[in-house]
């Protein structure tokens, strides 16, 4: 870590003149900064400002600097939502950390946090360590040669998959952006995360309302029962009218370079009968345009997998 | 029962661990490590780090530390020194040290040193060197190859050919790191001409030896304490490089000097348990009579070549009964980490493999796996004339296959909704062990007395089995005993490893107090005494004459003394002539498996242990889980992934999986009971290491049994169950 800077503004207008890099929960920022990956001179606490508050009034409002714990635990909240918090991380964790921080968290590519390995994303043109190095947990959907780091967060999967938007904040005024055109895929230019322009910030996610999302989960499969990120994991939907699906949302993680929606699965879906065998079919295009890594092959068969088993969840109750 | 007497200060936050101490004038030590796996450090430019705020050293190949390499100690094999030259043999090896007055001003100042490398082709692939491998050297008086032939037998190869069921197959296991909570680290203190060293290991005086060597010092000027280890588990066997570098600069600069390795360091400055290769064949009759037995293996090992895990060796060479054994161990020298000792080196990985193989064995046969293990029970190890000295292992499998439910178990397991279950099984065993050890008693005139030596309690419960023995061999409540051990000024008392700390120790303190007890009773009828010219004897606590009773406390006070002391030492004696020694155990685990996402979820598990005799029951079942955890985490979770530059990818805990309270179910413990007095007075073997030994194995045969897929490496994935 090197010595910064530490202000903490109490205004939103401070906070965005001030400019620098904003610290809320603090678990990804600090986290990268002892291993020196980000080396921030200026770093503005933002846990003073007013960006509170979870609102279920008309679909679902959530002040950006509400912690992952609180918002997992409020009975408003959408299932798929609340089970995706509910599987990141430790309650410690979720404990600290915000839900505007959460969408903003790095990938977990073990070479870029390791500044001693080459990494596009983390140093433009350095190369990617990963293509030929250790790449199990990497992503087969939406890579590029730049880049194959796999999109961490699980909420954001859940959230992409109910068509959320964020809302922004800058000096020259607010916008809100659909979550799903937020985050970039990693092309030639894989530094450049998301749709986030210097000097904003998020404050407020916002889900539409859907009445139907309450029969909604969210699935995450990883190489021990808690705390670690997912090989693969699927938020998904269902509205079933007399055993037939009559609308589907589906999105998967820990597969992609950014959460990825799975438009064709969701298509696939409707009109068909709520069962295994439809969504064995459904849930076939899950992995197309794959382009497979040396270790992460599996993903391609698990992925699908991964959504079958929650569309099943959906269907025959919980407790399997 | 006696509980843990180390545990409120531990539970407290009290414990003084070596990290804990600051000193008056300390400064703080940041080791710098390399960025390739091989080559020659050409150059450091230091002056930048040097000019930073606080900086007092910068230490590297070119301005050394005093550091030589100390004389090979006849447990442990050669320690790696820091700093002696400008070799890099592996990625993140320690090859600089910075000393400023905080540790942020030692830690920003090593970021500042631009190191140039010769970098020269690393070897990493383990796969690509087998066909190269080199012969292991002997270990401890046993050749890389073993073959035990049945009269007129001329080849295993023959035997195999003859018989009717063959199993023939190769099992991989993965490199792992000990992933002690403490970090390797050292206070160090250089006054007067002496040296003290604050740091955690598994025997003081060993370190303190190895330090003395290393820094050229007279060994009476050398001490290292270390009260409390915040684990160890082989992995502080040897001198760590805080410690070297700590004394060095220490004694160079005249101040205390503190360092801890970071927790990525960890997983590269110290050393892991190898990788291993192994290829079990094993050749049966068709009533599962084991006809030959051969367990070829290789293990990675560093440039150095300091360590091979002995996997043939510590399984097949005395598991089961059969007249034509071949064992066979080689080592592919790679650009890896320092390897060591890990618990159960050998053993652990050994037995995923020959208990992988029994099992497919029974499969073949279909045969009972525990019916199979009994047919083949030895009475000594294959070609030796040694029986073991206390065998109770078919009575391990007979009380755990009754409580586990072993009957229930159906070829081909039965699904619970959406999870495959089966039951699985393994044999354990551990060599029974003792090294040598001297502990020291006082007795004191308020009625107290101390038990001491110079080992280490690593968590396995050493400190209170002190208690408990001491106080039975001197007749006392064990409120009366105080134990102390972590001080290289107390009595030798060897290392904590090999699971030898109980039989060693115990012994020399029912020896140490005899000789103690013999020294009251000579002060009680000595000239003036209150005995005098008496046969005084001693019980419960009390000195008995003809004339008269008194507490020995109170016969110190009226002989005038504060105390009264006596030692014994204990080390592998003629037993060895007359027994073989070794605990035994069966495993037992329920895995569950979800039939699409292929999670493999260890739902049950019981370890059913012949030890000899049980000392602390609480502990010991708390040993036990520890190793059994241990060994789920081998199964599923554990693997340091080497990358095509010789970076470990997931060398921290981030990355470096091991389970979580989630991953762990209930674990049930039985011990069968017979004290083994064969093996010495105290009747205890141990018990740290083997309950780990079998536990992959028997995952990995549960999971066979939920899915009919066979897993021949560990540690077992997803990836490989994802089955149609």
């Amino acid at each position: 870590m090197r010595p910064f800077e530490l202000t903490a503004p109490t205004t939103v207008d401070d906070a965005l003149t001030a400019g620098g890099t904003f610290l809320a929960g603090g678990t990804t920022l600090v986290d990268l900064m002892k291993l020196n990956v980000l080396t921030p001179e200026h770093v503005q606490d933002i846990n003073d400002l007013p960006l509170r508050g979870i609102d279920t009034s008309d679909g679902l409002r959530i002040g950006a600097l509400e912690r992952m714990g609180d918002v997992a635990r409020h009975p408003g909240v959408y299932p798929a939502i609340s089970r995706a918090l509910l599987l990141s991380a430790s309650q410690q964790l979720r404990n600290m950390a915000s839900i505007g921080g959460n969408l903003m968290q790095r990938t977990r590519c073990s070479y870029y946090r390791d500044v001693t390995a080459p990494c596009n994303r983390r140093d433009p043109g350095s190369g990617c360590s990963a293509l030929t190095g250790v790449n199990r947990m990497h992503a087969i959907l939406g890579t590029s040669d730049a880049c194959v780091a796999t999109h961490a967060s699980d909420l954001a999967v859940a959230l992409v998959a109910l068509d959320a938007e964020v809302a922004l904040s800058s000096e020259a005024g607010t916008r809100t952006v659909e979550l799903a055109d937020f985050y970039r895929v990693p092309g030639d230019t894989p530094e450049i995360e998301h749709d986030l322009r210097p000097g904003e910030l998020i404050t407020e996610i916002r889900v539409p309302r859907l009445d139907w999302a309450e029969n909604s989960t969210y699935v995450k499969v990883r190489d021990r029962q808690s705390y670690e990120f997912a090989l693969a994991s699927a938020a998904v939907a269902l509205d079933v009218r007399d055993g037939v699906i009559a609308d589907a949302r589906v999105a998967v993680g820990g597969v992609a370079t950014v959460p990825w929606r799975l438009p064709a699965v969701e298509e696939a879906l409707r009109g068909e009968p709520a069962t295994e065998e439809a969504f064995t079919r459904a849930a076939a295009s899950a992995a197309d345009g794959a382009r497979p890594l040396a270790f992460n092959t599996f993903k391609i068969s698990l992925v699908k997998r991964t959504v079958v088993r929650a569309l099943l969840e959906l269907t025959e109750g919980s407790g399997r | 029962m006696t509980d843990r007497l180390d545990a409120p200060p531990k539970v407290t936050g009290s414990a003084d661990y070596a990290l804990d101490r600051t000193l008056p004038g300390m400064v703080f030590g940041y080791v710098v490590v390399s960025t390739v796996a091989s080559g020659q450090v050409e150059a450091m430019d230091v002056a930048a780090a040097q000019d930073a705020p606080g900086v007092l050293a910068v230490y590297t190949p070119f301005n050394r530390l005093d550091l030589r390499t100390p004389p090979i100690s006849p447990i442990m094999g050669e320690t790696w020194v820091p700093l002696r030259n400008t070799d890099v043999d592996h990625y993140g090896q320690p090859i600089g040290f910075v000393v400023a007055e905080t540790f942020e001003q030692a830690r920003d100042a090593a970021l500042l040193i631009d190191v140039t490398y010769d970098e020269k082709p690393a070897l990493l692939s383990f796969e690509d060197g087998l066909a190269s491998a080199e012969d292991a050297p002997e270990s401890r008086g046993n050749p890389a190859q073993i073959e035990v032939l049945e009269a007129g037998v001329e080849s295993i190869e023959d035997v195999f050919a003859a018989a009717p069921v063959v199993v023939d197959q190769t099992y991989r296991t993965a490199t792992q790191n000990h992933a002690a909570m403490e970090p390797h680290s050292a206070v160090a203190v250089w006054e007067d001409g002496e040296l003290t060293v604050y740091t955690g290991n598994q025997g003081s005086n060993l370190v303190a030896q190895e330090l003395a060597g290393a820094l050229d010092l007279d060994p009476a000027t050398v001490r290292v304490i270390n009260p409390y280890v915040g684990g160890a588990f082989g992995g502080k066997g040897r001198t760590s490089t805080p410690a070297f570098l700590a004394g060095a600069a220490a004694k160079a600069l005249g101040r205390p000097v503190k360092v801890a390795l970071t927790r990525e360091q960890v997983f590269t400055a110290t050393a892991t348990r190898a990788a291993t290769v192994q290829k079990v064949t094993i050749g049966a009759d068709a009533d599962g009579t084991i006809l030959g037995l051969r367990h070829d293996s290789w293990s990675s090992t560093p440039i150095s070549r300091s360590f091979v895990e002995p996997t043939s060796h510590g399984t097949s060479r005395e598991w089961y009964a059969t007249k034509n054994l071949s064992i066979s161990q080689k080592m592919v020298p790679l650009n890896i980490p320092q390897t060591t000792f890990m618990r159960a080196p050998g053993e652990a990985p050994g037995s995923f493999a020959l208990e992988s193989a029994m099992d497919e064995l029974a499969v073949a046969l279909n045969m009972d796996p525990i019916e199979l293990r009994k047919r083949n029970s030895s009475l000594a190890p294959p070609g030796k004339d040694l029986q073991w000295s206390s065998k109770h292992l078919d009575e391990c499998f007979d009380l755990g296959a009754r409580e586990f439910g072993w009957s229930a178990r159906r070829p081909g397991g039965h699904a619970e909704g959406d999870w495959l279950v089966g039951l699985g099984t393994a044999t354990a065993m551990f060599p029974a062990l003792r090294f040598p050890a001297t502990v020291g008693i006082t007795l004191h005139a308020d009625g107290t007395a101390e038990v001491a030596t110079s080992g280490a309690d690593p968590g396995t419960g050493l400190l209170s089995v002190m208690s408990a023995v001491g106080a039975e061999s001197l007749d006392l409540a064990p409120e009366r005993i105080t134990p102390k051990l972590g001080d290289s000024m107390l009595p030798p008392g060897g290392m904590s490893g090999g699971s030898t700390a109980t039989a060693s120790v115990g012994t020399a303190i029912m020896l140490a107090a005899s000789d103690v007890l013999d020294a009251l009773l000579a002060l009680a009828s000595g000239p003036g005494a209150p005995f005098e010219g008496q046969e005084a004897t001693y019980a419960d606590g009390l000195v008995h004459g003809d004339t008269a009773t008194m507490p020995f406390g109170e016969l110190l006070r009226a002989v005038g003394q504060d105390s009264v002391s006596g030692s014994g030492s204990s080390a592998p004696g003629e037993e060895v002539t007359k027994h073989s020694f070794s605990s035994f155990g069966a495993q037992f685990c329920e895995v569950r498996v979800h039939r699409l996402t292929g999670e493999a979820r260890v739902s049950r598990m019981l370890g059913v242990f012949d030890g000899g005799r049980i000392i602390n029951d609480k502990l010991a079942r708390s040993q036990i889980k520890g190793g059994m955890i241990w060994g789920v985490s081998a199964a599923l979770h554990e693997a340091l992934d080497l990358d095509d530059h010789g970076r470990f990818a997931n060398g921290d805990f981030a990355g470096y999986l091991v389970p979580v309270n989630a991953d762990i179910p209930d674990i049930g413990v039985r011990f069968v009971q017979y004290p083994d007095t064969f093996h010495n007075a105290v009747g205890a073997r141990g018990i740290g290491e083997i309950s780990t030994v079998g536990v992959a194995a028997a995952i990995a045969n549960a999971i066979y049994n939920a899915t009919g897929v066979r897993v021949r490496h560990i540690p077992i994935m997803i990836e490989d169950l994802l089955v149609d």
